[in-house]
């Protein structure tokens, strides 16, 4: 598998070096932070204040900028991805757990009616048999599913914990501090691999893409959520203005932050758009891949198969 | 080398794609990665040549166990490269999700015409249940394949019989008689679904799958009607 990857790894740094050679020795590839032009190290360091500070808002902020509807978009990928009992989920960048949840939620109900088809069957059944396998299924209520949870900011894991005690999730749900661009897990591991507003804040996109193919078991998907590009104009202007006016303001009176605002709202406008994801995607070589707008395209899901 | 020329022909298009991924299902040592791999393309020239010498080596061992699984259910292509031994196997999406939709079909009397047969289907093929999501929830696909394969089954059976009929060694059966006959033997494929069959037609009913459905139906009559013998244009 190593030797596999090799050529693709070494087309990819040519590529990222070419820039580099040009500008000469000092030269350190210039990322965008926002609307400002700065190294790699130093937006990776940016975000993660930016999200150090905003952690403990996080939800509140979620559900005033976008007037709660964040969770229905959060619903809908949970429902494109259907999953079913013995799913074994990796939610990158999913700090304060809103897809881990409704994860969970969605299995449960699943094996809830798995498990009413099964006492229909039982009808015929000696009061023994029946007897065994509710005993069997009793401490199944997940039906052995799973979702590792991974962020990179320490807070916002904090903060995803918390809430995890407070609503009551024990089950099946764990916590890892991780760079999406280098997973601290072995490969062919997991059954789905999403990503829900977080693939914007990672500074090499493309070895996060290749992370997540490696992590994914063959068959295994990825789902991308993230704000992406409005093709029509009169909507697009609306959401311009209701982004660059509202937002920071909403930023600086509830959380105090009117920076860490300015910065999200300039990243959604620098993330590629659909299309372009979509060929980053294929690139990292997942199949099948596929968007869907949501909102017009104010949100895109991105769907691939590692086959 | 004619090999890999075979192949690189054939899988250009991916190779266009720069994607340096090898997948040569007859390196043993490295069976373990590949035999997850469910989909095999070529690899880049770079890659073919210095495994070509070593992979010759174990063309020797016939590895007749893991050929028949490793090949798609419908015809395929392949290649024979040096020696008359296959070299690589090129599958595409479309035949991997035929593989995954037929090894579905024994899972259809328990869980029914849905997603979780399907989950259950690419399980035994090796691939994570996830996989499923490249069908719609509802199991749709799943009967239509079902369907046109029994289509194509019929099709055949009736082609068998015509050429035995045409050697002499069968009569050839009134017009209603064969009729009879091959909706017989079209509706006695449906046994062992039966019960999960009033699902799937219902699903077939959807507006979203009646045109794919018709289609199937009415294709499969002109079918019977060809080999009753009905010569019309319509």
């Amino acid at each position: 598998l190593r030797l596999c990857r090799c050529p693709a790894r070494a087309l990819l740094s040519r590529f990222a070096g070419a820039p580099r050679a040009r500008r000469g020795l000092a030269a350190r590839p210039e990322m965008h932070f926002g609307f400002q032009t700065v190294t790699e190290e130093e937006r990776r360091e940016k975000i993660y204040q930016v999200f150090e500070t905003v952690a403990k808002k996080y939800d509140v902020m979620n559900d005033s900028m976008t007037l709660g509807i964040h969770r229905v978009w959060k619903d809908i990928l949970v429902h494109k991805m259907n999953p079913c009992p013995g799913t074994l989920l990796l939610d990158v960048a999913g700090g304060t757990g809103d897809i881990a949840f409704r994860f969970i939620n969605y299995v449960r109900s699943v094996r809830q009616r798995q498990l009413q088809r099964k006492l229909k069957h039982h009808q015929n059944l000696s009061w023994q048999e029946i007897f065994e396998s509710y005993q069997k299924d009793k401490f199944n209520s997940l039906g052995d599913s799973q979702v590792v949870v991974c962020d990179i900011n320490r807070e916002m894991l904090k903060v995803g914990k918390q809430k995890a005690q407070y609503l009551g999730y024990s089950e099946g749900l764990s916590w890892v501090l991780g760079n999406a661009e280098e997973l601290p897990f072995d490969d062919d591991k997991f059954d789905v691999y999403t990503i829900a507003f977080g693939i914007r804040n990672v500074t090499r996109i493309d070895l996060a893409l290749q992370e997540a193919y490696r992590v994914l078991k063959p068959g295994g998907r990825f789902l991308c959520l993230e704000f992406s590009h409005v093709s029509n104009p009169l909507l697009s202007r609306l959401y311009d203005l209701y982004s660059f006016q509202v937002i920071p303001v909403l930023g600086e009176v509830i959380a105090g932050d009117w920076k860490s605002y300015q910065y999200l709202v300039e990243s959604i406008r620098q993330f590629p758009p659909q299309e372009e994801l979509k060929v980053m995607i294929e690139d990292a070589g997942f199949f099948k891949v596929d968007y869907e707008n949501l909102n017009f395209g104010i949100v895109a899901i991105h769907s691939g198969f590692k086959l | 080398k004619m090999a890999a020329a075979g192949g690189l022909r054939r899988a250009g298009w991916r190779l266009w794609r720069g994607r340096a991924v090898v997948r040569c299902q007859h390196y043993p040592p490295l069976r373990a990665l590949q035999a997850s791999a469910p989909l095999r393309r070529a690899s880049n020239e770079h890659e073919k040549e210095p495994w070509t010498s070593s992979t010759q080596q174990h063309f020797d061992s016939p590895p007749a166990g893991h050929q028949p699984e490793q090949k798609p259910q419908g015809p395929h292509p392949s290649y024979t490269g040096q020696g008359g031994q296959e070299s690589e196997d090129y599958e595409s999406e479309e035949q991997l999700q035929h593989r995954i939709l037929t090894a579905a079909l024994e899972f259809v009397p328990e869980h029914g015409w849905t997603a979780e047969a399907i989950a259950e289907g690419a399980k035994t093929l090796g691939l994570s249940v996830a996989a499923a999501g490249m069908f719609h929830s509802d199991g749709s696909e799943l009967i239509l394949h079902f369907v046109s394969e029994c289509n194509t089954k019929l099709s055949k059976q009736l082609e068998e019989e015509q050429k035995l009929v045409q050697l002499g060694e069968a009569e050839k059966k009134p017009v209603d008689v064969f009729l009879r006959d091959a909706v017989e033997a079209r509706l006695r494929m449906l046994i062992p679904y039966i019960e999960k069959w009033p699902q799937a037609l219902s699903v077939l009913l959807l507006p979203r799958n009646i045109p794919s459905s018709l289609n199937l139906l009415t294709s499969m009559i002109d079918d019977i009607w060809h080999y009753a013998g009905d010569q019309s244009t319509d």
